[in-house]
């Protein structure tokens, strides 16, 4: 082990130091990593906290110990890399913004190979744990939570992870942030396992984000599950993003997001994909999302195809092999059409209850769908050739349902539906999903990172 | 104290301590590690009396339209080395020698109507110009308002006083902790786009103006020059609207024809270190508030926020032209609501002259029909 630059408190004078337990420090101890760097922090020492995140050099850990830190700055990590942040446990070392009055996050962070780990964040006014072009992210065994749930007022996300690379989060709980509980923005390569979201209005969000695998996560009641979309004017475009195996249930909670986009999605939605291409969302299980399991949405529903442009010589990433619609102005991309999407072997459980007629989907699903429950897969099929019949499309995006057994399957015809409400709509099941029974991706297969 | 005043206050701190105080030798800058003690550095020194009073090649200025933190009164001031000289930059921030230091005094008085009365300095923030690039640090002054140490975590206070235009405040005043200076410092403007900390205020159109050096208002940079410590300037130097216009006059007695410049130049001061294209939250956002944007769409107009949350009230866009009331840039400027006030660091008050202006700004434009508004939130 390299040589280890301890700074202790007071308590060090009559507990001993390597090998010694310090009370407060049983779980997680400077032992236990290896960096060149450790730094112990004892469990409530907020002053002492914030001190050493601002004074740290790179190849740094700082244990947290058991206890309660109330904080009314945020924990702020800036210009080293190779850091962990550690705690003794969630819910045993908590970071406590309740008392905060400035606009701030929990953590936040700009550093290469970062692990925080071990540790409850509540109450940050904005973001519980943001970490920001960052390569080398880790969040494992972490919560980040509000104490009341349903709050307008409470923060927009929980774990927030954003334009950074090879992100890793694991066995985690995000629970009753006002916007997403956990929200990977503008990534590439990344991996989301094993995290529980709850009571947030959009539980565990793609966005923007390419290589990314999302499994084995279980969200429930949330207002949306688990989603994947792209916004406009970012210049990374979504792409390969993989969906598989996690549980999706009881996603009915009222929408209390304070505004914004998000605040449109109605309660009840399980997941949905929008301005999204290369996309596989398999092997889950839904259960009891009232206004539809799986929604396939173009991103015109959300802004005009002009915004969507984008300069090829601005983007970051891999989007040459996409073909990507050209824009109007010469030069640029478009990535507001969803395509290339693989829904194959979940399973459905449908709701008893009525969709919620909530924002223009939510309405629409609920006038679609009167004497029975919503199809498992919804498709507004915006961008087909033949939009006005839906007995004519021919799949031109490429939504491909043809893997599923169980569960059924509904061109929606927005279009039509807006210049004729009510215009009918074309409802398939497994027994013969027409157009759209393909069952796998056009071009390479999914390509997701393995580990990082 | 005049300059001459000052050398000879350096020549007899020589000989005996010199009544002042603390201005005995040149300025001293360690660029590897900061002092414990701001007076360390020998930039300035302040006493309630004396006031700010300047060492040798530290030079003091203002700002036309400066960011509103609070009410906070600023003193501002650049050190440049012996030998060594800024080179002046048209379009952005100057370009200044390594050893360059710029510090910026916080502070307040009871009764913000007599500013110079009673003040109480808060903090003094430092940037370093380093051979790795710019270093911030803060220093927080003591009680006795004798020294400010240095405080890399920052702190929160609360602060009580009468506003300019003589309405009793309380502000919940942030003093950043050190890695919070990246928040508004950092530009994507290195090799290959990666992030560097750089200073805000030392630009050509900010500080086009005069100051009074104790011979009456002159030019800042013909000071400078005057001084050598800047290299040649241009004939003509751009300036940014003199927010103090504002301040002594009111938003109504701008003349509609330069509104716009006003305005454009309120929010490149105080929203433009993040929301242009080489900033963070421009890059996030998409909304584009320097002063050199011509695009009205990534100005705002008619435009969604991509994740405003809180900060929308309902409403759908950034910018409604003719109606204030529905303008998201607007609202968030104006509230004092926690999750939905911009700028994200810096205030917890209205700058009621700031959001006064914008108002009137959008009120004034051409109405435009964006388009569908959205329920309202939890509908």
């Amino acid at each position: 082990m390299r040589n280890k630059t301890w700074i202790l408190g007071l308590a060090l004078a009559v507990w001993g130091c390597d090998g010694g337990e310090m009370p407060g420090f049983e779980n997680v101890d400077c032992d236990d990593f290896d960096t060149a760097n450790c730094v112990r922090v004892e469990g409530g020492d907020s002053q002492g906290l914030l001190d050493a995140v601002n004074t740290i050099d790179s190849d740094t850990t700082i244990v947290l110990g058991e206890g309660t830190f109330d904080l009314s700055n945020q924990v702020t990590i800036r210009g080293v890399n190779d850091i962990n942040l550690v705690g003794q446990g969630i819910d045993v070392t908590v970071l406590a913004f309740t008392s905060a009055t400035a606009q701030i996050n929990g953590i936040d962070v700009v550093a290469d190979n970062f692990l925080v780990q071990d540790l409850t964040v509540l109450d940050a006014p904005k973001d519980g744990i943001r970490v920001e072009d960052s390569d080398g992210v880790t969040y494992r065994r972490i919560k980040a939570t509000w104490s009341e749930p349903g709050l307008m007022t409470n923060g927009a996300y929980g774990i927030y992870p954003v334009r950074s690379r090879n992100v890793l989060v694991e066995e985690s709980i995000a629970e009753r942030s006002s916007d997403a509980g956990l929200y990977v923005g503008q990534c590439i390569n990344v991996i989301v396992r094993n995290n529980v979201v709850r009571e947030n209005v959009a539980g565990l969000e793609i966005e923007n984000t390419q290589y990314a695998d999302v499994y084995d996560n279980l969200a429930e009641n949330n207002t949306a599950g688990i989603v994947t979309f792209d916004l406009p004017g970012n210049p990374i475009v979504g792409r390969d993003v993989r969906l598989r195996d996690n549980m999706i249930i009881n996603n009915n909670h009222p929408n209390f997001a304070p505004g914004g986009t998000v605040a449109l999605i109605p309660p009840g939605t399980g997941t949905f994909a929008l301005a999204s291409r290369r996309v596989e969302i398999t092997g889950n299980t839904y259960m009891n999302n009232k206004t539809g399991d799986i929604a396939i949405l173009s991103g015109a529903v959300i802004e005009e195809p002009s915004v969507w442009e984008l300069d090829t010589a601005s983007l970051v990433g891999d989007w040459e092999d996409l073909g990507l619609l050209e824009g109007e102005t010469p030069g640029t991309i478009t990535n507001f059409r969803t395509e290339n999407v693989v829904i194959a072997n979940n399973t459905h459980e449908p709701s008893t209850e009525r969709p919620e007629p909530h924002g223009d989907f939510g309405v629409l699903i609920a006038f679609l769908f009167t004497d029975r429950p919503s199809a498992s897969v919804l498709y507004d099929a915006l961008g087909e050739t033949f939009s006005e019949d839906a007995t004519m499309h021919t799949n031109n995006n490429h939504i491909c349902v043809g893997g599923n057994t169980e569960g059924d399957f509904a061109s929606l015809n927005v279009t039509a539906q807006l210049s004729m409400p009510g215009s009918p709509i074309l409802l398939l099941d497994s027994s013969d999903f027409g157009p759209f029974g393909c069952d796998s991706i056009m071009g390479d297969p999914i390509q997701v990172p393995t580990d990082l | 104290m005049n300059r001459l005043a000052r050398s000879l206050c350096a020549l007899a701190a020589l000989l005996v301590s010199c009544e002042s105080g603390g201005l005995d030798g040149p300025p001293n800058i360690d660029l590897e590690d900061p002092p414990e003690r701001l007076s360390e550095m020998r930039l300035f020194t302040w006493d309630p009396g004396e006031g700010f009073v300047y060492n040798e090649r530290v030079v003091p200025y203002e700002l036309n339209t400066p960011l509103f933190s609070d009410y906070a009164l600023k003193e501002r001031a650049i050190y440049v080395p012996e030998g060594e000289t800024i080179a002046y930059d048209a379009e952005g921030v100057f370009r200044f020698p390594v050893g360059s230091v710029i510090v910026k005094t916080f502070y307040f008085a009871p009764d913000m109507r007599q500013p110079e009365v009673d003040r109480e300095l808060i903090e003094t923030r430092v940037l370093i110009h380093t051979a790795d690039g710019w270093e911030a640090w803060p220093y927080i002054w003591n009680e006795a308002q004798t020294d400010a140490i240095l405080s890399p975590s920052g702190e929160t206070r609360t602060l009580s006083f009468v506003d300019p235009q003589g309405e009793p405040r309380e502000a919940s005043y942030l003093v950043p902790q050190r890695n919070q200076c990246s928040s508004c410092h950092q530009r994507n403007v290195g090799e290959g786009g990666e992030a560097v900390l750089t200073p805000i205020g030392p630009a050509a159109r900010h500080m086009e103006r005069e100051y009074d050096y104790g011979d009456g208002p002159e030019s800042q940079l013909g000071h400078l020059l005057e001084l050598g410590m800047i290299g040649a300037l241009p004939a003509f130097t751009p300036a940014a609207f003199d927010f103090r216009r504002i301040e002594a006059d009111g938003v109504d007695a701008i003349p509609a024809d330069e509104l716009d410049f006003a305005a454009r130049s309120y929010l490149d001061a105080n929203c433009a270190h993040c929301h242009a294209p080489d900033g963070t939250a421009g890059v996030t956002s998409q909304l584009f508030l320097n002063h050199d944007n011509e695009d009205d769409f990534r100005l705002g107009v008619c435009k969604r926020p991509g994740s405003a949350g809180g900060g929308t009230f309902g409403r759908t866009y950034d910018i409604v032209p003719g109606d204030p009331e529905n303008s998201i840039l607007y609202l968030r400027v104006q509230t004092e609501e926690v999750g939905a006030m911009m700028p994200q660091l810096g205030r917890s008050l209205e700058h009621t002259a700031g959001s006064a202006l914008l108002y009137r700004w959008i009120a004034e434009m051409e109405p435009v029909d964006c388009g569908p508004a959205m329920p309202p939130p939890g509908g």
